[in-house]
């Protein structure tokens, strides 16, 4: 790799969109990426990177505003996301099938077929008869060594099965790492004692949630995370809604479970800018399992 | 000639101005003979649709038809400067009036569902994917299949383990990337074939 490459750091702010008031910097990168080649595959790389991250839901709120609100604009980065997040599928999915059976239970030819076409030239040297007896005892001892090593072959590969057998055993069933949440009413119409409830297992990474927007404007929102008895938001977002032709609006986005404990929480979703409608309140109960 | 490849390479979709006439003087430009031009208008389009996307642009393809109409108005003035470079110049400003027309952002689809909306088209686009996986070397698509094996930390180790098998942290980078397009690549045209 060449070391006169731009910083990989850099790199990223100027694909996140943060250079873009900085002629010099800004210049320089683009007009780089555009004459070389290998920094502008560089680059590609460290747009995969910034998806992967994304997907991991690894990246801090601001880096994850830059990525939604400027790296995703085009067409093409949302085609790729959309890649991304259909290749873990299918590894989720088929990744155990590609794994390679370690065994290795091929015929075991040794030293033996040297020894053999020796006792031809032996039978063509010393007669018919010796060689006969020579080469029915050399069979003898030669199919005696393949038992034999067929036999150990067969013991062995009962092992390996054995043990794998006992491995799956032990290996607990794969768990989805999404676990969708879908919020209907808000405070004012839900019933205390009916929020819906959540469990959070070892294995899941991220909450999909899906707020219906019931006589919200369908302009962009803010929305707060908040945990009871705990002070300020825990996480927020600014998001446009999904409107459906006959005008329902939804919020659908994903949330990293870092950082989340059984408890009750509640997204508070206002307009944005503040200031006209009140904020409403979707309360849910969070459970960590296992 | 001109005419037809105005036609073709026009954006789909994308407003264009360009006369067919103001194209053929554009592809002149670029070179003398025909077949040139057209390799060379093609290497220009590519590189300056990138350039657009990187800079967050959401209609590059219709930038880009801006950025060759600029051209096309002051060709006799930039004869003697290289093509990509003058285009790049143009683009540039392109890009920055782009900037300042920019509204709030506006999501065409639903970017965070993990899967297509339609389930059939998710299926669909799955068997394309194990299709292509097939049509891979073998040695890559044990390196794309042990990247995204495992979980946390297993995961975090195997790569590692990879990284050195292939010359580093950022060779692997390079190596996953180029894999993530040839597959991304199969799996459109995959797709695009079985629509036809």
């Amino acid at each position: 790799m060449n070391s006169s490459l731009p910083d990989r750091r850099l790199i990223r702010e100027y694909l996140l969109g943060r250079l873009d008031e900085q002629k010099e910097p800004e210049s320089n990168l683009s007009e780089g990426i555009l004459f070389s080649d290998e920094l502008s595959e560089v680059v590609e790389s460290i747009e995969d990177e910034i998806i992967e991250e994304y997907l991991d839901g690894a990246l801090d709120s601001a880096d994850r505003n830059a990525v939604d609100e400027y790296f995703l604009r085009p067409l093409e980065r949302k085609n790729k996301l959309r890649f991304a997040r259909l290749l873990r599928h299918h590894f989720e999915t088929r990744g155990n099938a590609l794994v390679t059976p370690p065994v290795d239970i091929l015929p075991i030819i040794g030293p033996d077929v040297a020894s053999a076409v020796g006792w031809r030239h032996y039978f063509r040297t010393y007669g018919q008869l010796a060689a006969l007896i020579l080469l029915c005892t050399g069979s003898l001892i030669y199919i005696s060594r393949v038992h034999k090593n067929q036999t150990r072959l067969e013991g062995q590969l009962a092992q390996e099965r054995e043990h794998f057998a006992t491995i799956v055993k032990e290996v607990p069933p794969l768990q989805s790492s999404l676990v969708p949440l879908t919020l209907v009413a808000d405070r004012s119409r839900g019933d205390v004692m009916q929020i819906p409830h959540i469990e959070i297992k070892p294995s899941t990474q991220r909450i999909l949630v899906e707020i219906a927007l019931q006589g919200h404007s369908l302009g962009p929102f803010d929305v707060h995370l908040e945990a009871k008895g705990k002070k300020g938001p825990i996480w927020s977002a600014h998001l446009l809604p999904l409107v459906s032709p006959s005008g329902d609006g939804r919020l659908v986005f994903d949330l990293p479970v870092q950082g989340i404990e059984s408890n009750i929480y509640s997204f508070v979703v206002s307009s944005a800018p503040r200031g006209s409608a009140r904020p409403k309140y979707y309360d849910f109960g969070v459970k960590l399992t296992g | 000639m001109a005419v037809l490849l105005w036609a073709a390479m026009a954006a789909p979709g994308g407003k264009r101005a360009l006369t067919p006439e103001a194209f053929g003087k554009f592809l002149r430009w670029l070179s003398d003979d025909d077949e040139l031009a057209v390799r060379e208008y093609q290497s220009i389009r590519r590189k300056l649709v990138s350039y657009f996307i990187r800079k967050g642009c959401a209609h590059p393809d219709e930038l880009f038809d801006e950025t060759v109409d600029v051209v096309v108005g002051k060709i006799e003035l930039c004869a003697e400067y290289p093509p990509l470079n003058y285009c790049y110049g143009v683009a540039k400003n392109v890009w920055r009036q782009d900037v300042r027309e920019r509204k709030s952002i506006s999501l065409d689809g639903d970017v965070v569902s993990p899967e297509h909306p339609d389930t059939g088209v998710h299926e669909h686009e799955l068997k394309c994917l194990e299709h292509c996986m097939e049509q891979l070397a073998p040695s890559d698509r044990d390196v794309i299949a042990s990247y995204y094996q495992g979980e946390g930390r297993d995961k975090i180790e195997t790569r590692k383990l990879l990284a050195d098998g292939v010359g580093g942290v950022n060779a692997l980078r390079i190596r996953m990337c180029r894999i993530r397009k040839n597959l991304r690549l199969c799996v459109v045209d995959c797709i695009k074939r079985s629509a036809n």
